[in-house]
């Protein structure tokens, strides 16, 4: 007796839990809007970043020269300056006046102006100063134009040492350049380049804003059509609360995992980003992370009541996002209450574990800190995502009741 | 003048009936301003933790990592007992880069054997890895330079001998307009704006799409007299008003109570972000001419907005991009605006050198007027797809 009923039970509630799973789908893939938030736009926004930052970094900024000098030496200097890869000497002007009007005309980024006694200093064994003036709208510009200058005047350095030290071999040569020579290593990403650095956090913020508007859009949807605009109709089939919650959530987590693959696996491979991170602990990091989106885009559906509503609220939310994760303004530079309210969100720790994994090649145990957040953050959202759902369906129920008592009291009447 | 009062009572007690308009014209960008200051608070990123990983143990050694350690930017947070040990703390996120002395460094500079330091920097973190890069290199120049220095001593140089020997060329650096290499100037003063013009254009789709959705555009149009122009112009009025104030107040807190520089005076910043409030309100109606959906339109104005934080060129610089996208970000507001505040506010050079930028956020303004017949069509006979 107690086991058929329990038998019952378990049909009953999964037999609903399909319907739910169905109707769900069937609503995703009528809704050109949430085909746009869930399959466009995760695929066409990171291929439209990549190129924009295809090419990394800047090179042959260009500059003007002023040469006081107009000796053998200061010649040799500006030739070296222009075959750096990164600037380019646009124009030797006259004078700084020429110089300062080009770069009003940003036609040049920089001034390079060779004092007149530049080669006489030398000659007499004396410092000499080269002065760059660096027009400051863009912090890429002056990092090129002092790289230059600094590696140029460090190899000139170098070579007036070993021209007045009188060495007799080469190795005292080598050694008078640099009693403690240094080597530095750009990890992780090579050539310093903005794609690298920025697209993966970018393409984890992607799928998080876009799981949220694409609920948000069925939600405002179901609010809108739904009688009462209720979130969750009160129906036959709409009982039991985790049967609705897990039915919907099934569906996003089936798009959301394909979606993954592709913004995560195949497109940093299009665009040569760095990737060096096992799959496997992609899959295993990304597992509670898609979980704590999808209860957490549940749980905020619950705020939005029409439709086009989340448009508003939420696209905005990414820029302000993308600096809590502290992947581009240090995390270590924040006021400390933000950082607590960066906890928020799970894209804060998707992004930083999935850059370590990714981009760092560290292992499960070394993002141990953000997966452990995000097993925490999925099981509190589930939670809220329960609660809030519950309280809608019990005021759907309790608005429903209402209703009926004053249709039939109003029928009563009109029968008395 | 009656017909033009109605309007506006309509048009307000539309924006009174949904709170997402105040919370799009007023809380959202308060929000975002109280962000950006915060965030920025503490000004440029001081004291970013890097390790250290010294096998040599000498007072050299240590004297370089302590000298590190006073930089600026640079904080040692730990010490590890070898490179994969660093490494590992690299990955995990615990430090930002790590300098590496090797076993026998003092012995070999002490003995001209040339020894080698390094450092290792995490450049997945480009502003703090370039950050953390720049102490570093400074800081083994000038180890160098101290090792030579003290055998130039022992042979008896004089200071200005040895400092003329060591560097017969050295770099005066003018950063001219932001010399103390601020990012901030470049952050705030651009994401700001980029976000109240989104804000702008999207709720001015969203506007005159709910006109549709409602199924209010005959009446709206009506009430008008039939003159698109008119209801236009009404409905957006009183968006105008709000967001200019939030603009307003934007250029005030940024330039007269946080100094910002702002090398043209206020009122031109104030000029500048009148044209930039009436290009984000002309972006809005060109996408709702032109894609008379509501989803569409938004999404559109979405796409334009969040897409312009990268076109407008202020982290990476435009001509950098590839040739077609160079060309592309003329066709964003924010693009126009940045130049016109590089101009004017931070390198203080007249406008006239920034008058294309002005033109062009203009065009931006006016651009709808072309559509307004298309316009009209569309409010009078599309329907509301969901």
């Amino acid at each position: 007796m107690i086991r058929q009923y329990y038998a019952r039970y378990w049909k009953e509630s999964f037999r609903s839990f399909l319907y739910i799973f169905n109707r769900e789908m069937r609503n995703v893939f009528r809704d050109e809007g949430v085909i746009l938030f869930f399959i466009v736009v995760p695929v066409f926004y990171p291929i439209l970043y990549s190129s924009i930052y295809t090419t990394e970094t800047i090179r042959e900024v260009p500059v003007a020269v002023v040469d006081d000098s107009r000796s053998a030496l200061s010649r040799e200097y500006v030739r070296k300056v222009d075959a750096t890869p990164d600037v380019s000497v646009l124009r030797v002007c006259a004078n700084l006046d020429e110089a300062r009007e080009m770069v009003r005309r940003r036609e040049v980024y920089g001034i390079v102006n060779i004092p007149r006694s530049f080669s006489a200093d030398i000659a007499r064994g004396q410092q000499t100063r080269v002065s760059l003036f660096c027009d400051m709208s863009g912090l890429l510009y002056y990092k090129a134009i002092l790289v230059a200058n600094t590696d140029v005047s460090l190899t000139l350095n170098a070579d007036i040492k070993i021209a007045r030290a009188g060495n007799t071999t080469a190795e005292q040569d080598r050694v008078t350049e640099y009693p403690i020579a240094y080597t530095s290593v750009n990890l992780y990403n090579p050539q310093g380049g903005m794609a690298s650095f920025l697209l993966p956090a970018v393409l984890i913020l992607i799928l998080q804003q876009t799981l949220i508007l694409g609920v948000g859009l069925l939600a405002g949807t179901a609010r809108e059509t739904n009688r009462l605009h209720e979130l969750i109709p009160v129906e036959r089939s709409h009982h039991g609360l985790l049967r609705i919650v897990f039915g919907k959530a099934l569906v996003y987590l089936l798009i959301y995992v394909a979606q993954s693959v592709i913004a995560l696996g195949v497109i940093p491979r299009i665009f040569s980003l760095p990737q060096i991170g096992n799959p496997v602990t992609i899959a295993f990091f990304l597992a509670p992370f898609l979980l704590a989106i999808t209860f957490f885009a549940m749980t905020l559906s619950a705020l939005i009541r029409e439709r086009e509503n989340v448009i508003l609220i939420i696209v905005f939310a990414s820029v302000p996002l993308l600096f809590l994760s502290g992947i581009s303004w240090p995390a270590s530079a924040m006021p400390g209450w933000l950082k607590l309210i960066s906890y928020i969100f799970p894209s804060t720790f998707g992004i930083n574990g999935f850059v370590h994994i990714n981009t760092m090649g560290a292992d499960l145990l070394d993002v141990r800190g953000e997966w452990d957040a995000l097993w925490v953050q999925s099981a509190v959202y589930f939670l809220t995502c329960c609660l809030t759902f519950r309280y809608k369906i019990l005021r759907a129920r309790v608005r429903t009741y209402r209703l009926y008592k004053e249709e039939r009291a109003s029928r009563e009447v009109r029968v008395g | 003048m009656l017909a033009y009062l109605l309007l506006f009572k309509r048009e307000f007690l539309r924006m009174a009936a949904r709170p997402v308009y105040w919370f799009v014209m007023v809380i959202a960008p308060l929000g975002v301003y109280a962000f950006f200051v915060m965030l920025m608070q503490a000004g440029l990123p001081s004291e970013l933790p890097v390790g250290l990983v010294d096998l040599d143990n000498t007072a050299t050694s240590r004297s370089i990592a302590r000298n590190l350690d006073a930089f600026q930017r640079t904080k040692i947070a730990a010490h590890y007992a070898d490179v994969s040990e660093a490494r590992r703390a690299l990955q995990r996120g615990d430090v930002y880069a790590f300098y590496y002395i090797p076993r026998g460094t003092t012995r070999g500079a002490n003995r001209q054997e040339q020894p080698t330091v390094s450092f290792y920097i995490n450049y997945s973190y480009l502003i703090a890895g370039s950050l953390t890069y720049q102490d570093m290199r400074m800081m083994s120049e000038l180890a160098s330079g101290a090792a030579a220095r003290r055998v130039l001593y022992a042979k008896g140089a004089t200071e200005g001998q040895a400092m003329a020997y060591l560097q017969p060329v050295v770099m005066d650096t003018h950063p001219i307009s932001n010399p103390w290499l601020n990012y901030n100037i470049y952050l705030s003063n651009t994401i700001v704006p980029g976000m109240l013009l989104l804000f702008i254009s999207l709720l001015t789709a969203y506007s005159l799409g709910t006109e549709i959705k409602d199924g209010t555009a005959r009446e709206w149009m009506a009430l008008a007299g039939g003159s698109i122009k008119r209801a236009v112009t009404v409905k957006l009025v009183p968006q105008f008003v709000v967001f200019w104030l939030m603009g307003a107040v934007y250029v005030l807190l940024f330039y007269a109570y946080l100094h910002f520089p702002c090398h043209c005076g206020i009122p031109v910043m104030l000029g500048a972000m009148t044209l930039l409030v009436l290009a984000g309100q002309g972006l809005g109606t060109l996408f709702f001419a032109l894609l008379p959906s509501l989803r569409m339109s938004m999404s559109m104005c979405a796409l334009w907005g969040v897409v312009s934080f990268s076109t407008c060129g202020m982290s990476f610089p435009v001509m950098a991009m590839h040739p077609a996208i160079q060309g592309l970000t003329q066709l964003f507001p924010l693009r126009h605006y940045f130049l016109i505040y590089i101009n004017c506010a931070l390198d203080g050079f007249p406008w006239q050198y920034a008058a294309w930028n002005f033109l062009a956020l203009f065009f931006f303004a006016a651009a709808p007027l072309l559509l307004m017949p298309r316009l009209k069509y569309s409010v009078l006979n599309y329907k509301y797809v969901p």
